[in-house]
C-alpha cells in the first residue's frame, strides 16, 4: 500500500505546482498589456454613461486591480481573492461579479461536455474493441465511417450538424439552451426542453469522439491480440472469454492515459462548438467578454477551464493508479 | 528512402490525402490569379445566396465568399505551416534531450512538458492573444507554435528513450562522439520519419487552433482566415438568415484539409510504424 | 519399449501469407516418442522447427492453418473439431508448450499466480485459490523458484527468472509431453545452464513424461536428447538416436550441420569451421525433387529429379537418394 500513497503523493505535488503555474500565467500574461490596463479598458467605454457611472468604474478597477501597488504584490492580491472565491467584477455586465456570471454558465458547460466526452469515449472504446475482435465485416464498416468521422473537430461537425439536420431537416433546435418562452424551474417541462436544446452539441461532441475512440482502441487491441501472452495463454487451453478480457483490460490503460493527454483540446473545440449553437455555457460567455474586452470575466473562464481540465486530469491519473495493477506493487519507469 | 517512397505512393490512404491537399493547394494558388480583386471588397449585397455573379455568394459584409476562402485558406495554411514547423523543431530539440540525457534533466525537461501538456494551449492562446492588440498572422502562428509543442516532445522522447541503449549508440558514446555528434548521426536518422508525421499532426493541429482562437474572435488583425470567415458569420448571425454558404465552405475547408493530413499521416503510419506493420 | 506416447503422422501445416499464398513450413513430418525419451529436433532458423513446435498442440491460430495428418497422444487423436475438448483435457495437460521468448509470453498486468489460478480455473476447478496457491508455491519450490515469484508482476522479473516461471507455470498440470521451443535462445550462458538443469530436474521428478526439445544449438541436445530428429525446409531429414546423428550423421545436411559445430575437446583447434553455402529454399513455390539439393555437395540431376522419400536403415531414418 506505501508504493500506492507514494504514487499518489507524486501526482499530487505536481498537480498543485501545475497550478501555481496555471495561476500565475493567468495572471501575468494578459497583463503583459503595456500601460495602465484600466485606462485602455475604459477608454473603449468612452461614451458610457456619465463621468459619475466612469469615475465609479475607474475606481473600482484601480482597487481591484491594485495597480497602485508593485506586480508581485498585485499577484498576492489576486490568490488572496481567488482563495475567498472572488474572481473580480465584470466590465459589460458591471456591476455583477465575474462569480455570478460564471455560475449560471458553468453547469451548462458542465452539462454537456461531461456527459458528451464520457459517453462518446465509453462508446468508442467499446466500438472499436468490437470491431477489432469480430473483424470482418464490423471492421470494414466502422472503421472507414470513424476515420471520416474523427478528423473533425467537434466545432466542425457542429457547424455540419446545425445545417443538415437542424436547419434543413428540422430535427432539433438550434440555438440556446432551452426554450426561451420558458422560465428556468425545476419542472418536467423544462428539463424536457432543456434535453431538446442539448442533444445537438452533445452529438457534436460525442459522435466525434466515438470515432477517434473507436480508432485508437481498435488499433490497441488488435495490437494486444496478436501478442505472444495471448498465444501462450490460449496453448494453456485458458477460455477465450477470459482471454478476451485480459486484452481489453490492457488495451483499455493506455486508451485511459490518452483521455488524460487529449482533454485540453478536447474541451477547447467543445467550448467553441457552444458558439455554434449560442449555448449558455462558459464558451458562450467567454466569446462575449472577449468581444467586449471584458479582461475579468476572460480572466475568470480562462481560470475556471483550467483549473476544470486539471481537476478532470487529476482524477484521470488517480482512477489510472487504481486500474492498473503495477502501481500498486511497484513503481513504474515514467515511461 | 527511395523504396519507402514507393511503397508510400502505393498506400491509397496517403495518395487520396495529397490529392485532396493539392486540390487545395491548386485552389489557392491558381484562383487569385483569375480574380484579382480585394477580398474584404464589398461586392454586392449582404447575405446573397450562390449565383452566377457569386459563385459562392456573399458573407454578411457583402463580400464574395469564394474570393475569401482562397485568401483565408491561404492563411490558415501558412498558419499551419510556420507553427507546425515551431511546434516540431522545439518539441524535436527538447525530446530528444529529455530523452537521451536522462536524469535530472529528464525529470525537469519532463515535468515541464507534462505541465504544458496539462495546462490546455488554446488557453494560453487566449490569454496571450488577449493582451497583444495588432496580430499579425506570423505572431499567432509563433504563439500556436510555442504552445503545442509538448505534444511532439513527448513522443519524441519516448522513440529517444528506446533508442538511446541500442548498440550502435554505445559504440558512437564509447567512440567518444559528443552529445550533439550522437544525437544528429545516431539518433536523428532513426527517429526522421515519426519527426515528419508528427510535423503533420502539429500542422494540421495549428490549423486547427488557428480556427479555434480566430472563431472566439482572437485572430490575426486585418487578413482573412478561415477562422475568422466562421467568427464573422457567428457574429452576423449566418443561422438566422439561412446563410449557409458563409458557414459550410470554411467548415467544410477546414475539415477536409485536416481529413487529407490525417489520411496521409495514417498513410505513413502504416509504412513506418512497425508496430501495426503485420 | 515403453508405450509411445507421441504418434505424428504425415503432418501438414501452412502459413497464409497477406497475398493468399501458402507456405508450408510443415510438410509431411512424422515422428514418434515413447514414455521417458527426450526427442531433439534440430535445425536451422528458418526450416520449421517452431511451427511444427506450435503444430503439436493440436491448436491452430491464424495465419497458421492445419493442413492434413494425424497427432496421436497415448493412442488418442487431438486434431478434432471440438475444440473445447482440446482446450479443457489437452492443452496444458496432456501435452503443454514453452515458447521461445519468455518476455512477453507473461501477460503484463496479470500477478503470476493470478494467471495459475486462471489456468486451474480451466483444468481443476474444485481447487480453491488457497489450494492453487498452495501448490503452485511447492512446485516452485521443489523446481528451485521462489515462492515469492507467485506475488510478482511479470515486469519485475529478470529474462532467466521468467524463462523458469515459464517453464514451471507449464508443467503444473504435470503433461505427458513438455514441446520446448528455443528455451534457452534468448538467454545468456549461465540462465541456460539453469534452464537446463531445470527441465532435467523435470523429467528426473516425473513432472513430464517426454521432452520434445526444439533448438538450432546442437550442443545442447548432446547433453540431453535421446533421440534427435534433423529438419530442413519443412522435413525431417534424418532421425536417430543422439549418438548415431552426432557421431555419424547419414544426410548431407546432418553431416554439414555436425562439421560446422564448434566442439570443446581435443583437437578441436586444429578442426576447420565449415559453413554451409547458400540459404535454405523459399517454401512458397512447390520444389521439386530434394529440397537440399542446391546447397548439397553430393547432389546431381537424380536428386533433383523427383521427391525424396524416406528410407529406413537399422533404425534410423534419413531422407536421401544416396
Amino acid at each position: 500500500m506505501n508504493n500506492y500513497r507514494k504514487y499518489f503523493l507524486k501526482k499530487g505535488i505536481w498537480y498543485i505546482l501545475t497550478l501555481v503555474i496555471a495561476l500565475s500565467l493567468n495572471f501575468y500574461l494578459p497583463r503583459m498589456i503595456k500601460g495602465n490596463p484600466v485606462d485602455s479598458i475604459l477608454s473603449k467605454y468612452k461614451s458610457v454613461g456619465n463621468t459619475d457611472t466612469r469615475k465609479k468604474l475607474y475606481e473600482t478597477f484601480t482597487k481591484e486591480f491594485g495597480l497602485d501597488k508593485p506586480l508581485p504584490m498585485q499577484f498576492l492580491i489576486y490568490l488572496k481573492n481567488l482563495t475567498k472565491g472572488d474572481l473580480g467584477t465584470s466590465i459589460m455586465m458591471y456591476p455583477k461579479k465575474v462569480n455570478a456570471v460564471l455560475a449560471s454558465a458553468l453547469p451548462w458547460t458542465v452539462g454537456l461536455q461531461l456527459p458528451a466526452i464520457l459517453c462518446g469515449w465509453l462508446l468508442g472504446n467499446v466500438l472499436g474493441a468490437f470491431a477489432a475482435y469480430k473483424r470482418g465485416v464490423y471492421d470494414k464498416i466502422i472503421f472507414p465511417i470513424s476515420l471520416f468521422v474523427t478528423s473533425f473537430p467537434f466545432f466542425i461537425f457542429s457547424i455540419i450538424l446545425l445545417y443538415v439536420l437542424g436547419i434543413h431537416f428540422e430535427l432539433f433546435p438550434i440555438g440556446g439552451g432551452y426554450d426561451y418562452n420558458l422560465i428556468p424551474a425545476l419542472n418536467f417541462e423544462f428539463f424536457k426542453s432543456v434535453i431538446r436544446y442539448h442533444t445537438f452539441p452533445f452529438l457534436s461532441i460525442a459522435i466525434v469522439m466515438i470515432g477517434g475512440q473507436g480508432i485508437g482502441m481498435r488499433e490497441m487491441a488488435l495490437y494486444e491480440l496478436n501478442s505472444d501472452y495471448v498465444k501462450y495463454s490460449k496453448f494453456l487451453g485458458i477460455r477465450e472469454w477470459k482471454i478476451i478480457q485480459y486484452v481489453f483490460k490492457n488495451a483499455m490503460l493506455p486508451q485511459i492515459t490518452g483521455l488524460g493527454l487529449s482533454l485540453g483540446t478536447m474541451v477547447s473545440g467543445a467550448l467553441i462548438t457552444e458558439l455554434v449553437f449560442n449555448y449558455p455555457g462558459v464558451g458562450t460567455t467567454m466569446f462575449a467578454a472577449i468581444r467586449n474586452l471584458d479582461y475579468p470575466l476572460i480572466s475568470g473562464c480562462t481560470l475556471i477551464i483550467t483549473l476544470a481540465v486539471l481537476l478532470s486530469n487529476f482524477i484521470i491519473e488517480i482512477l489510472y493508479g487504481i486500474i492498473d495493477p503495477r502501481i500498486k506493487s511497484a513503481q513504474l519507469e515514467d515511461s | 528512402m527511395r523504396s519507402s517512397l514507393y511503397i508510400l505512393l502505393k498506400s491509397p490512404k496517403f495518395m487520396i490525402g495529397v490529392c485532396l491537399l493539392f486540390v487545395f493547394f491548386a485552389f489557392i494558388v491558381i484562383y487569385p490569379m483569375i480574380n484579382t480583386n480585394d477580398p474584404l471588397e464589398m461586392v454586392n449585397m449582404r447575405f446573397q445566396p450562390p449565383s452566377s455573379k457569386n459563385i459562392l455568394g456573399t458573407d454578411g459584409f457583402g463580400r464574395d465568399v469564394l474570393l475569401e476562402m482562397a485568401h483565408g485558406t491561404r492563411t490558415s495554411l501558412t498558419v499551419g505551416v510556420i507553427s507546425g514547423l515551431i511546434a516540431t523543431t522545439v518539441g524535436l530539440i527538447i525530446g530528444i534531450f529529455s530523452g537521451y540525457r536522462g536524469g535530472i534533466v529528464d525529470e525537469i525537461l519532463s515535468s515541464l512538458t507534462n505541465v504544458f501538456i496539462v495546462i490546455p494551449s488554446f488557453i494560453i492562446l487566449i490569454l496571450v492573444s488577449v493582451s497583444i492588440q495588432a496580430k499579425s498572422v506570423f505572431i499567432i502562428a509563433i504563439i500556436i507554435g510555442l504552445t503545442s509543442w509538448p505534444w511532439t516532445a513527448r513522443a519524441v522522447r519516448a522513440q529517444t528513450v528506446s533508442l538511446r541503449n541500442r548498440d550502435h549508440v554505445n559504440l558512437a558514446r564509447i567512440s567518444g562522439f559528443n552529445t550533439v555528434k550522437i544525437i544528429v548521426f545516431e539518433i536523428l536518422p532513426y527517429i526522421m520519419s515519426y519527426v515528419v508525421m508528427a510535423f503533420i499532426i502539429q500542422l494540421a493541429s495549428g490549423i486547427l487552433s488557428e480556427a479555434s482562437v480566430s472563431m472566439l474572435g482572437l485572430g490575426p488583425s486585418n487578413t482573412i482566415s478561415l477562422g475568422i470567415m466562421l467568427n464573422w458569420a457567428l457574429l452576423q448571425e449566418a443561422p438566422l438568415f439561412n446563410a449557409w454558404w458563409t458557414l459550410i465552405p470554411p467548415a467544410l475547408t477546414v475539415a477536409l484539409i485536416t481529413f487529407s493530413f490525417y489520411l496521409i499521416n495514417l498513410g505513413m503510419d502504416e509504412i513506418f510504424n512497425p508496430k501495426i506493420r503485420s | 519399449m515403453s508405450r509411445k506416447l507421441l504418434k505424428v503422422k504425415n503432418l501438414k501445416t501452412y502459413y497464409k501469407t497477406r497475398m493468399h499464398e501458402k507456405i508450408y513450413a510443415v510438410d509431411g513430418v512424422s515422428l514418434e516418442i515413447e514414455e521417458g525419451k527426450v526427442l531433439g529436433v534440430a535445425g536451422e532458423s528458418g526450416c520449421g522447427k517452431s511451427t511444427l513446435a506450435h503444430s503439436l498442440m493440436g491448436l491452430y491460430i491464424p495465419p497458421l492453418y492445419y493442413s492434413q495428418g494425424s497427432i496421436e497422444i497415448d493412442g488418442k487423436e487431438i486434431i478434432i473439431d471440438d475444440k473445447e475438448y482440446l482446450r479443457k483435457n489437452v492443452l496444458g495437460k496432456e501435452i503443454s508448450y514453452i515458447p521461445q521468448a519468455a518476455m512477453n509470453a507473461l501477460n503484463p498486468t496479470l500477478k503470476i499466480r493470478k494467471f495459475i489460478e486462471d489456468i486451474m480455473a480451466e483444468h481443476r476447478p474444485n481447487l480453491s485459490k488457497k489450494d492453487v496457491y498452495d501448490l503452485a508455491a511447492e512446485r516452485f519450490s521443489n523446481l528451485n523458484l521462489s515462492p515469492r515469484v507467485l506475488d510478482a508482476f511479470p515486469n519485475e522479473l529478470s529474462g532467466g527468472m521468467k524463462q523458469r516461471t515459464i517453464i514451471a507455470i507449464s508443467t503444473i498440470l504435470n503433461p505427458k509431453i513438455l514441446v520446448a521451443d528455443e528455451p534457452t535462445s534468448a538467454l545468456d550462458v549461465s540462465s541456460q545452464k539453469i534452464v537446463m538443469k531445470l527441465i532435467k530436474q523435470l523429467l528426473e521428478k516425473q513432472y513430464i513424461k517426454s521432452l520434445i526439445f526444439v533448438t538450432h544449438e546442437l550442443p545442447l541436445l548432446y547433453h540431453i536428447a535421446d533421440d534427435i530428429v534433423i529438419m530442413y525446409a519443412g522435413e525431417i531429414v534424418e532421425r536417430g538416436s543422439s549418438d548415431e546423428v552426432i557421431f555419424d550423421p547419414i544426410h548431407p545436411y546432418s553431416k554439414a550441420l555436425m562439421a560446422s559445430m564448434l566442439v570443446p575437446e581435443k583437437g578441436a583447434k586444429d578442426q576447420k569451421l565449415v559453413a554451409i553455402p547458400g540459404s535454405p529454399p523459399n517454401l512458397k513455390s512447390v520444389i521439386k525433387g530434394c529440397r537440399f539439393a542446391d546447397r548439397c555437395k553430393y547432389a546431381d540431376e537424380e536428386c533433383r529429379k523427383s521427391k525424396v522419400h524416406e528410407k529406413i536403415l537399422d533404425n534410423r531414418i534419413y531422407r536421401c537418394k544416396k
